[in-house]
């Protein structure tokens, strides 16, 4: 992957994704991953996609549960389908975007890494992994 | 009469009860870039680049902020939303 500029608006409002090969492959392999957490309980993710959205209560409301879960797919599948295309309107850099974000979150959670020093005291394939996708966050937030 | 008093009262306490807004509340985590955190503000809200900017940095300096105050529905929603962006989200009602 190149260092920076991953990711770059067009004149004509488009997303360009100049990501190489080992970059697309990441990507997609994180999309496919939050499709599958998202449809299998089993998955090490699915629990980071289920969090509580009142803990105060016992039960969240179902209506808001199916919501989440619909719209989370619905950015993720999006993403899965435009995976190898180069370049994007908004909606589908948006679910780039956050599908991107709730991989990096899944991976967070699943690996305890919830403050600075947990990350800090990660193994480095861990850490790289990590730094991989913030720069391609941060490189496609700054086209929004 | 001491029991329509009672009543009068517990009412009057529900009324309180549901009255007092609830908060979305935004937690930090260690990994998330803070420029994710701003456009996922100003997508989901519609702040300015500044209020955004401000709640992001209150989030990672005091490890939480409210990002948003009102009827539950709506707080409920916007924090589905922010979940969906997958920022760590919940709500909770003001005391």
């Amino acid at each position: 992957m190149a260092i920076n500029r991953l990711f770059i608006r067009r004149r004509d409002g488009r997303v360009e994704v100049r990501l190489n090969e080992r970059g697309r492959e990441l990507v997609r392999d994180l999309f496919e991953q939050v499709v599958a957490a998202e449809r299998d309980p089993a998955h090490e993710w699915h629990a980071s996609l289920s969090t509580p959205i009142d803990p105060s209560n016992d039960e969240d409301d179902p209506v808001a549960i199916l919501t989440r879960q619909s719209e989370t797919s619905t950015n993720a599948e999006l993403a899965v389908m435009t995976a190898d295309e180069q370049f994007l309107n908004d909606r589908e850099a948006w679910a780039w975007l956050t599908t991107m974000q709730v991989a990096l979150r899944s991976i967070a959670v699943t690996n305890g890494l919830l403050s600075d020093e947990k990350l800090a005291q990660s193994d480095e394939e861990m850490r790289a992994r990590v730094q991989a996708l913030q720069q391609l966050l941060f490189s496609l937030a700054e086209c929004f | 009469m001491r029991r329509t008093t009672t009543d009068t009262e517990v009412i009057d306490r529900e009324k309180l009860e549901t009255k007092r807004p609830w908060n979305v509340v935004v937690w930090n985590d260690p990994v998330t870039p803070m420029s994710v955190v701003v456009v996922i503000f100003k997508k989901v809200f519609g702040y300015s680049n500044n209020k955004c900017t401000h709640l992001m940095m209150t989030v990672h300096h005091e490890g939480r902020a409210i990002v948003w105050s009102g009827q539950r529905e709506r707080a409920e929603t916007y924090c589905v939303k922010l979940q969906v962006s997958g920022l760590m989200c919940t709500i909770e009602q003001e005391r």
